[in-house]
């Protein structure tokens, strides 16, 4: 019998209105694996991440962490998936250190100041910690934005373009630390337009598109990045 | 590394845990001592007394001056009526923007920042039903009060008092009620229920006082004992509360982050006074339509523009009941007794009721300069497509002031210059939808509401402006009460000529 995945999509169809954007979705995902998310602009990817996350209705088919239907108003799927969307939303009035300490709290992470200082170091953010969001820069933002994704402990960690607005030096570096924790047993699904990110980081790639999704390796995918 | 955390879920802040840590984080850089707040509390209370003594004084004033009037014979309907009426309205348009709002919803950085944490969503989600409360409490109020100082009979204290207090704990069980459609993921046919209930109470009296010689029924206060009277609104809010907090932890993060971006969307839009952005931020998406259409009437950049603005239209069903309405008002007016005497209030209503239905049918203009692209490709200069835009408008007015104005004045010289007045109404509808921006970017000025862009006034109004000038001739035969020809030929020249400018002077985006 075969392994059933942490994650497991079938058939999934996304969309707005009743009308779907990409052709169904289905795969596997195991734990302590990466997933990459490949396909043109407008093609569903941040879609389908959204609804695999339970932040849209899916159309149709379906979506399990863990072999239970995913419901994000369920606690114990908030403690299990941390996701980076293409949110650039904070509290106009807490700085950036106060957003991931109420994370890493929220979470009820031990000794959370450590963790958040180590985080805070580990995206180059030391420097501007203390300061409100309004301060910072687009690219500071994401980093802290990021940073939120590991003050807190997760088994699934969802991304839309986490090299987006980040340096080449800062996208290399997460691009390892990830690859990192995959290691160590996170299971990680992200989208990306960067080869070298996607050839450091997934295992394989879900390529979605408007004729059929397929998953491939990430050797075709970055040739088919690369390729445009 | 996020996957090898220790984390104790009998550690985690709770959602009252997360609300206070955000709150005193922002208590550490806002000045929300004791002596801030209560000087904030104290405004506001004084604000409130000002508003209801000058709204008082003048109902109070406007109910003496109708009461000396002599009736006429065609104003038949109950005065009271009418205020229910108002109120019914009022009520309906808030029902449906709390609907269209949530009417639970999340900012973006709540969103983003405190829906993703294990917290219960039910202790997360309690101060802002508190604070949907406290609008449905507000919105209350600001209705009951004007509908029972408006009451022919002067009222009391204790039933002014009685009347917003009852009608306040009906507003939170309406909240409450809403809210739990909400959870259930059925709010979707809450705004077309008191959109059609508005259209409904608007358009019947005015029809049925047109038709019929007495009308019989007069609205009053329920014959019921005080405690039953706000007893049984208490107990309808307090359940209707206790059902929305206990359902506000199945509330999905996707559907209070979008409506949390509609509220954002149009809290900017009301604090930077676009009021066009505004109406996009709330209004209802335009239906898809049940069937292909060939369009095989099309046969050039003309038809292609009406068959766009007649598809925008016949797609936004809210645009429907806005004309019904907007053609309604004025005979409503006409029709109840002691407004119907007033020939001024009776223009106001004209005004009110045509303005609305211009704001309806400039929908495909408002469209059109938010999304300038598909003009773009038209083999048309800009000017051209802003005439070919305004025919649906001027069809449809010709159609709603005709009837409005001939139900209003009884009579088919009535139906005329309804009819001629519908051009400068026409152009006011194009010219509102392509109204330009306000300019944040040049000198402002200091407000009550804070600093705003000089020239704001004639920015905001701009549309509106020709549409009343245009009105004038029609002021003048209400006061007239009759509708001499020398009138009818002023009024043609006069409508045309407002509609031509305002055609002409309609702005299209540059970008």
């Amino acid at each position: 019998m075969a392994k059933t995945g942490l994650l497991e999509v079938h058939d999934l169809s996304v969309g707005y209105g009743g009308e779907p954007v990409c052709a169904p979705v289905s795969v596997s995902v195991h734990a302590g694996t990466a997933l990459g998310v490949i396909g043109p602009n407008g093609a569903g990817k941040s879609t389908v991440l959204q609804t695999v996350v339970g932040l849209l209705p899916a159309l149709g088919g379906t979506v399990q962490l863990d072999g239970r239907d995913v419901d994000e108003r369920e606690a114990g799927f908030r403690r299990a998936v941390a996701t980076v969307l293409d949110d650039d939303a904070f509290f106009p009035s807490l700085t950036g250190a106060e957003h991931l300490l109420l994370t890493a709290r929220g979470h009820g992470v031990a000794d959370a100041e450590r963790v958040v200082a180590e985080e805070i170091e580990e995206f180059g953010l030391t420097e501007r910690a203390h300061a409100l969001p309004s301060a910072l820069s687009s690219g500071q933002r994401r980093r802290l934005a990021l940073a939120a994704a590991f003050v807190r402990p997760a088994r699934l960690l969802v991304l839309d373009e986490p090299e987006r607005r980040l340096d080449a030096q800062m996208r290399r570096r997460l691009a390892a630390r990830i690859a990192e924790d995959v290691a160590d047993g996170l299971t990680v699904v992200f989208a990306s337009h960067d080869p070298e990110f996607l050839s450091t980081v997934a295992r394989r790639v879900l390529v979605v598109d408007d004729e059929a999704c397929s998953v491939v390796s990430p050797k075709v995918a970055v040739a088919a990045l690369s390729e445009g | 590394m996020s996957a090898l955390l220790a984390a104790d879920p009998a550690q985690e802040l709770s959602g009252v845990g997360v609300r206070r840590f955000t709150r005193k984080a922002t208590a550490t850089r806002a000045d929300t001592s004791w002596l801030t707040l209560g000087g904030d509390l104290l405004s506001a209370l004084t604000t409130a007394g000002v508003v209801v003594a000058v709204f008082g004084g003048a109902f109070s004033a406007l109910r003496e001056r109708i009461a000396a009037r002599p009736d006429s014979g065609s104003a038949v309907l109950p005065g009271e009526l009418t205020a229910l009426v108002a109120a019914v309205l009022v009520t309906s348009a808030v029902v449906a923007l709390l609907s269209r709002l949530g009417p639970v919803s999340a900012t973006p950085a709540t969103a983003a920042w405190w829906l993703p944490l294990p917290a219960g969503r039910r202790g997360l989600l309690r101060g802002e039903l508190r604070r949907v409360g406290l609008v449905g409490v507000v919105a209350a109020v600001v209705v009951a009060l004007p509908v029972v100082l408006a009451a022919p009979q002067a009222p009391s204290v204790p039933e002014v008092a009685v009347t917003v207090a009852g009608a306040a704990l009906l507003a939170l069980a309406v909240v409450g009620g809403l809210v739990v459609l909400q959870a259930a993921g059925r709010t979707g046919w809450v705004a077309p229920v008191p959109g059609a209930l508005a259209t409904v109470v608007v358009v019947v009296p005015a029809v049925g006082g047109t038709l019929v010689d007495g009308w019989g029924w007069v609205p009053s206060a329920p014959d019921v004992p005080l405690p039953l009277l706000l007893g049984v609104p208490a107990v309808l809010a307090v359940l209707g509360l206790l059902a929305a907090d206990r359902v506000s932890g199945r509330l999905a993060a996707g559907a209070l982050r979008e409506r949390g971006t509609a509220v954002f969307v149009a809290s900017a839009s009301a604090l930077s006074l676009d009021t066009r952005e505004l109406g996009r931020a709330l209004g209802t998406p335009v239906h898809p339509p049940r069937r292909q259409r060939s369009w095989s009437w099309v046969k050039g950049p003309w038809h292609a523009v009406v068959a766009a603005d007649l598809a925008v239209f016949a797609r936004s069903p809210w645009r429907w009941g806005q004309l019904a309405i907007g053609a309604a008002l004025p005979v409503l007016a006409a029709r109840t007794r002691g407004l119907g005497e007033v020939p001024a209030l009776v223009a106001v209503a004209v005004v009110i009721g045509w303005a609305l239905a211009a704001v309806a049918l400039g929908e495909p203009s408002r469209r059109a300069h938010g999304a300038p692209a598909a003009d773009r490709s038209l083999p048309m200069s800009a000017r051209e497509i802003v005439r070919a835009r305004a025919l649906v408008p001027l069809v449809g007015l010709v159609l709603v002031c005709g009837v409005s104005l001939g139900l209003t004045g009884l009579g088919w010289q009535w139906v005329l210059l309804g009819v001629v007045t519908a051009p400068a109404w026409a152009g006011a509808a194009v010219r509102g939808g392509y109204r330009p921006e306000l300019d944040w970017s040049g000198p402002v000025l200091s407000s009550p509401m804070g600093a705003v862009p000089t020239g704001v006034g004639a920015t905001l109004v701009r549309g509106l402006d020709l549409g009343v000038l245009g009105t004038v001739p029609l002021i003048v035969g209400l006061l007239l009460g009759e509708v001499p020809q020398l009138l009818l030929g002023i009024a043609v020249l006069w409508s045309v000529g407002l509609g031509v400018l305002s055609v002409q002077t309609a702005q299209r985006r540059k970008d």
